[in-house]
C-alpha cells in the first residue's frame, strides 16, 4: 500500500498540476501594434524612453491608459489583443505642437500605424566628426517647423553606447539661443572629448534642439564616430 | 397557606419578567460610543484631535509610515530622495540611489478620507455638543478648522487646486451622483481658502504656549508658509517659458496675484516675530552646538512652534537607530541610512560670506593641498553645517567619529599617489596607523557612509537611544521660529523692501556664527541658499524648488550634472616619507558617491503630482494635471 502510494502521489500530483494550470490561464495578447512617430513620412529621433503615447480601450471594466514609450529612433509597439483602440498623443509630452486628436486604431493582428506629430524645430543635415584628437565638432542646420514657441538651446551630446540623450551622456556641449544669431545658418558646437570616451576606440554623439518650454528635445539620429 | 405563597412568587416572577423585557433590547452598549457620548466629552474629542493630529501628512519625517490611501505619510528614508542625501542603510532600499526619474505620481496625495472624518467632527460637535461650554466648543471647531486647512495645503502643495469639500457628502439613493461630484477649484482659490481660515480661527484659538495643539501662532506660521508658496508660485510659474497652466486655474496662479501674497506673508510673519512668545534658540554659546539644539532641544526651547513630539519610553521611533553614525552606534544593527552629500555641505558658505565649495586641489590644480587634521578643510563654515552634519574629525555624544577613507602612498617610480582603501571598517594599515575609519565612508559596505558624512539634525544625544530596545523620542518639527524669519525675508525681499529683508536674514546668520549684519545686499539666489542650509532635512527643499520652478533646472537628469547628482568627499591620509610637508597630513577627493547609480531627475509633468485615474473615473469633473 504504502509503495504504491509513493509511486503513484507524485505522478498524480503532477497531473493534477498540470490540468489546473490550464484552467485560469488566460491567453496571451497575440497582436503587435508597431509603427514610428513621423513627420513628413520622417522618423523623428527622441530621448530613450522619455515620450509616451497612450493607448485607451473601452469596454471593458477597467478603464485605465496603456502606455507605450517611444525608442530613441522614433518607434514603438505594443502588444494588445485584437480590437479598438485610441491613440492619444499626451499633451506637453513630447517636443512638438500639441495634438491631442484621437487616433482610432483597429488592430487585428501585426499592425502598423505612424503617428504623425509636428516638431517646433528640426535638426537637418548634420554631419559630427573629430577634429584633431581632442574634440568633436558637430555641424547642422535648424528648421522650423511650427510657429509660436521660441529656440531655447542646441546640444551635443556624446556617450559609450548608441543610447545618447539628455540623461544617458558622458558629456555634453550646449549653445543657447542667444548666441545663435541667425537661425537659418548652419550651426557648429564643438567640445573636448571627456576623459571618460577619450580612450575608447568609437563612441556615439547626437546633437538635439531644445524648444523653449517644452520638456523633450528633437534629437538627430546617433552618428558613430571612430 | 403554601398555594399563597407559591402563587406569590410566581407573581413576582412575572412581574420581574415583564418588567425586564421592557429594556431587554434596549440597553446602553458597552463597547460603542454614541456621539451624544463623544462630543460632550472633553477627553474623548482630545482623543480624537491626537488622531487627527498624528495623521497631517509629511512627505519626509521621523516615522515609518506610508499609506498613500489614507494619507498618512511620514516616511523618513524619503530623505535620501534628493540633493540632501543619499541611501547608505540596507542595500535593499538602493533604488533610492538609481532613481531614473520621479514618477508621475510621486508625492501623490488624495486623503479625503481624512478630511471627510474632520468635516464629520465639525457637524457633529455642533449637532450633539450641547453640554460643552461655548468656549471650548469654539476652540474645538477652531482647532478642527486648522487641521484640515493644514491638510489642504499638503493637497495644493502637490497636486495643485483640489476640489475644496467643507462638509459632509450625503448620497440621497437617488441614483443620480452628480451633486456630490465637486469639481477643482482654482489653485489660487485654495491658498485663499487657507488664508481665510487661518484669519478666521487665529483668535479662537486656544492652547496657548503649546507646541503639539495648534494656537494663534501655529495658524499664522501656516499661513506665512502657504502665502509664500503662493506669491512664488505666481511669480515664477510666469517666469518660464511656457507657464504651467490649466484653462481653469486648477494649476497656476496669475503674476498679478504674486504681491498680494507676499504682502500677507510678510504681515503674518511679523506677527508671529514681534507679537508671538518665541525667541530665537541662543541658549548655547557655541554656534554649532546650539543650531543642532535649536531643533532637536526639547527644554527651554522657545524656538520651536509647532512639533510631532514623542516620549519614552512608549512614543517613540528609530530614526536615531537607522541613522546614527556607523563608529558610534549602540546597536550591533542598523545605523548610517541617510549620508549627507557633499553637495550639501558646499551649500554652507564660508564665515567671510564665501562660497562654500571645500579647497581641495591646490590653486593652479596640480596637487591636492594637505590639512594637518582631517577637521581642518571645514574651518571657518557656516556653524550650522555642524549642527546639521557630521562630517570628518567631529564628535558626537562626546565620542569622535572616525572617517577617513584610506591612505595615499607615494609611489615614486609612478610618481603618484597609490590610493589603498580597507576592505574593511576600522582597519590598520602595515604602518600601524588606521586605514579605513570605523565610520568608513566606505565604497560598498552597507549602513556606512557613502559620501563620508553623517547625520546630525534629529539624532538623539541621549545614551542608548539608538539602540531597538530604548529608541529615539526627539521631535519632528513642523514650524520654527527659524522658518519664519526666511519666509519673512523672502517675502520682503520679493516686495521690494531688500532693508527689512536683511535684518531677517542677517539676524539668522549671525545666529549661525556670521558677524553682525554680515550681508548688506540680497539676492534670491541668496536667499534660496539660505533656506537650503538653515531648514536642511526639515521637508522644505522639494516644496522650495518646485514652488521657484528650478527643480526641472537643478536636477536635470543629466549625468554631467554636477547639481543632480549625489556628491561625496573621501579623506585620505597621506605616507610619503621624506616629506614633512606632506607626510601624515590628510587629502581629500571629491567624487560621484559610489552607490548613486542615476541623477535625479525632475520632469515638467511633475511639478503638479498625477491624478489617479480611479479618481477621475469616479468624478468626471476633475481634470487630470499637465503632462499626464
Amino acid at each position: 500500500m504504502n509503495r504504491i502510494l509513493s509511486l503513484y502521489m507524485p505522478a498524480l500530483l503532477l497531473f493534477m498540476l498540470m490540468i489546473g494550470c490550464k484552467k485560469d490561464n488566460f491567453e496571451k495578447p497575440a497582436a503587435l501594434l508597431s509603427g514610428r512617430v513621423v513627420y513628413d513620412k520622417e522618423a523623428v529621433g527622441l530621448r530613450s524612453n522619455g515620450v509616451q503615447l497612450e493607448l485607451w480601450q473601452s469596454g471593458f471594466e477597467l478603464f485605465s491608459k496603456i502606455r507605450v514609450y517611444v525608442a530613441q529612433d522614433g518607434a514603438y509597439s505594443a502588444s494588445l489583443f485584437d480590437g479598438d483602440y485610441k491613440l492619444v498623443r499626451l499633451r506637453g509630452n513630447g517636443p512638438w505642437v500639441d495634438n491631442t486628436d484621437t487616433i482610432d486604431v483597429k488592430v487585428q493582428g501585426n499592425t502598423v500605424v505612424d503617428v504623425p506629430v509636428q516638431p517646433y524645430f528640426l535638426v537637418r543635415n548634420n554631419t559630427i566628426e573629430k577634429s584633431g584628437t581632442t574634440e568633436v565638432k558637430a555641424t547642422f542646420s535648424i528648421q522650423r517647423i511650427a510657429d509660436g514657441r521660441a529656440l531655447e538651446s542646441v546640444s551635443l551630446f556624446v556617450g559609450r553606447t548608441n543610447i545618447v540623450d539628455a540623461v544617458n551622456n558622458q558629456g555634453s556641449a550646449v549653445v543657447s539661443a542667444g548666441n545663435i544669431p541667425d537661425l537659418t545658418a548652419p550651426v557648429t558646437i564643438t567640445m573636448n572629448i571627456p576623459a571618460g570616451l577619450a580612450g575608447q576606440a568609437a563612441f556615439y554623439a547626437r546633437v538635439s534642439v531644445r524648444t523653449a518650454g517644452v520638456a523633450e528635445q528633437i534629437y538627430s539620429q546617433p552618428v558613430k564616430i571612430e | 397557606m403554601k398555594r399563597i405563597y407559591i402563587s406569590c412568587l410566581m407573581a413576582t416572577g412575572i412581574l420581574l419578567l415583564t418588567s425586564c423585557m421592557k429594556d431587554w433590547l434596549d440597553r446602553e452598549p458597552r463597547t460603542i460610543l454614541t456621539d451624544e457620548q463623544v462630543w460632550n466629552d472633553t477627553k474623548q474629542i482630545v482623543a480624537l484631535l491626537a488622531n487627527f493630529y498624528d495623521r497631517i501628512p509629511s512627505e519626509t519625517g521621523l516615522g515609518d509610515v506610508n499609506d498613500g490611501a489614507d494619507g498618512r505619510l511620514f516616511q523618513w528614508r524619503n530623505m535620501a530622495n534628493y540633493d540632501e542625501a543619499m541611501w547608505s542603510g540596507q542595500s535593499n532600499e538602493d533604488g533610492r540611489n538609481n532613481i531614473t526619474s520621479y514618477g508621475f505620481g510621486s508625492w501623490y496625495l488624495w486623503n479625503y478620507t481624512y478630511i471627510r472624518d474632520i468635516n464629520l467632527a465639525l457637524e457633529n460637535i455642533e449637532k450633539y455638543g450641547v453640554s460643552l461650554t461655548e468656549t471650548a466648543k469654539r476652540q474645538y471647531i477652531a482647532e478642527l478648522r486648522f487641521l484640515r486647512a493644514l491638510n489642504y495645503f499638503d493637497l495644493v502643495k502637490r497636486m495643485g487646486g483640489v476640489p475644496l469639500v467643507t462638509t459632509q457628502l450625503i448620497y440621497d439613493y437617488s441614483g443620480n451622483v452628480t451633486n456630490l461630484q465637486t469639481p477643482r477649484a482654482k489653485e489660487s482659490e485654495v491658498y485663499d481658502f487657507i488664508a481665510a481660515e487661518v484669519d478666521a480661527i487665529k483668535d479662537v484659538l486656544g492652547n496657548a504656549g503649546s507646541t503639539t495643539r495648534a494656537n494663534k501662532y501655529t495658524a499664522l506660521a501656516l499661513k506665512s508658509r502657504a502665502m509664500l508658496y503662493a506669491g512664488s508660485l505666481a511669480k515664477y510659474n510666469s517666469l518660464m517659458p511656457a507657464p504651467i497652466t490649466l484653462p481653469g486655474g486648477e494649476v497656476g496662479i496669475p503674476a498679478s496675484m504674486a504681491n498680494s501674497y507676499y504682502q500677507k506673508a510678510l504681515e503674518a510673519s511679523k506677527e508671529i516675530i514681534n507679537g508671538g512668545p518665541y525667541t530665537l534658540y541662543k541658549n548655547n554659546p557655541d554656534a554649532g552646538e546650539n543650531f543642532y539644539e535649536a531643533v532637536t532641544k526639547k527644554a527651554n526651547n522657545k524656538e520651536v512652534i509647532f512639533v510631532k513630539d514623542y516620549l519614552l519610553p512608549t512614543r517613540k521611533h528609530w530614526f536615531s537607530y537607522d541613522n546614527i553614525a556607523r563608529g558610534i552606534r549602540e546597536d550591533n544593527l542598523g545605523s548610517s541610512s541617510i549620508a549627507p552629500s557633499l553637495n550639501l555641505v558646499e551649500s554652507f558658505e564660508y564665515k567671510d560670506g564665501s562660497n562654500g565649495a571645500l579647497r581641495t586641489r591646490n590653486a593652479a590644480n596640480t596637487d591636492y593641498i594637505y590639512y594637518n587634521n582631517v577637521a581642518d578643510i571645514f574651518a571657518d563654515k557656516d556653524a550650522r553645517l555642524y549642527g546639521t552634519i557630521i562630517y570628518p574629525g567631529s564628535s558626537f555624544k562626546s565620542l569622535s567619529v572616525s572617517i577617513q577613507a584610506g591612505v595615499m602612498v607615494w609611489n615614486a617610480g609612478r610618481n603618484a599617489y597609490d590610493v589603498v582603501e580597507g576592505s574593511d571598517l576600522g582597519t590598520t594599515y602595515t604602518d600601524g596607523k588606521l586605514l579605513t575609519g570605523t565610520s568608513g565612508p566606505h565604497r560598498s559596505i552597507q549602513e556606512v557612509s557613502n559620501t563620508g558624512f553623517y547625520l546630525r539634525k534629529y539624532i538623539d544625544p541621549n545614551d542608548k537611544t539608538s539602540t531597538r530596545g530604548v529608541q529615539s523620542d526627539v521631535w519632528w518639527v513642523w514650524f520654527r521660529l527659524g522658518e519664519i524669519y526666511l519666509n519673512a525675508g523672502e517675502a520682503a525681499f520679493e516686495l521690494g523692501l531688500t532693508g527689512e529683508a536683511l535684518t531677517y536674514i542677517n539676524a539668522l546668520r549671525e545666529r549661525a556664527g556670521f558677524g553682525v549684519n554680515s550681508l548688506t545686499t540680497l539676492s534670491i539666489e541668496r536667499i534660496q541658499n539660505e533656506r537650503r542650509v538653515e531648514l536642511a532635512f526639515e521637508d522644505h527643499r522639494l516644496w522650495d524648488l518646485k514652488r521657484w520652478r528650478l527643480a526641472d533646472k537643478v536636477w536635470n537628469g543629466n549625468v554631467s550634472n554636477p547639481d543632480a547628482m549625489v556628491y561625496a568627499l573621501y579623506p585620505y591620509r597621506v605616507i610619503r616619507p621624506g616629506d614633512a610637508a606632506r607626510d601624515g597630513k590628510y587629502v581629500f577627493v571629491k567624487m560621484v558617491a559610489p552607490r548613486i547609480r542615476a541623477p535625479r531627475f525632475f520632469q515638467l509633468g511633475n511639478y503638479y503630482t498625477q491624478i489617479n485615474q480611479g479618481v477621475l473615473n469616479n468624478n468626471p469633473k476633475i481634470i487630470n494635471n499637465p503632462f499626464h
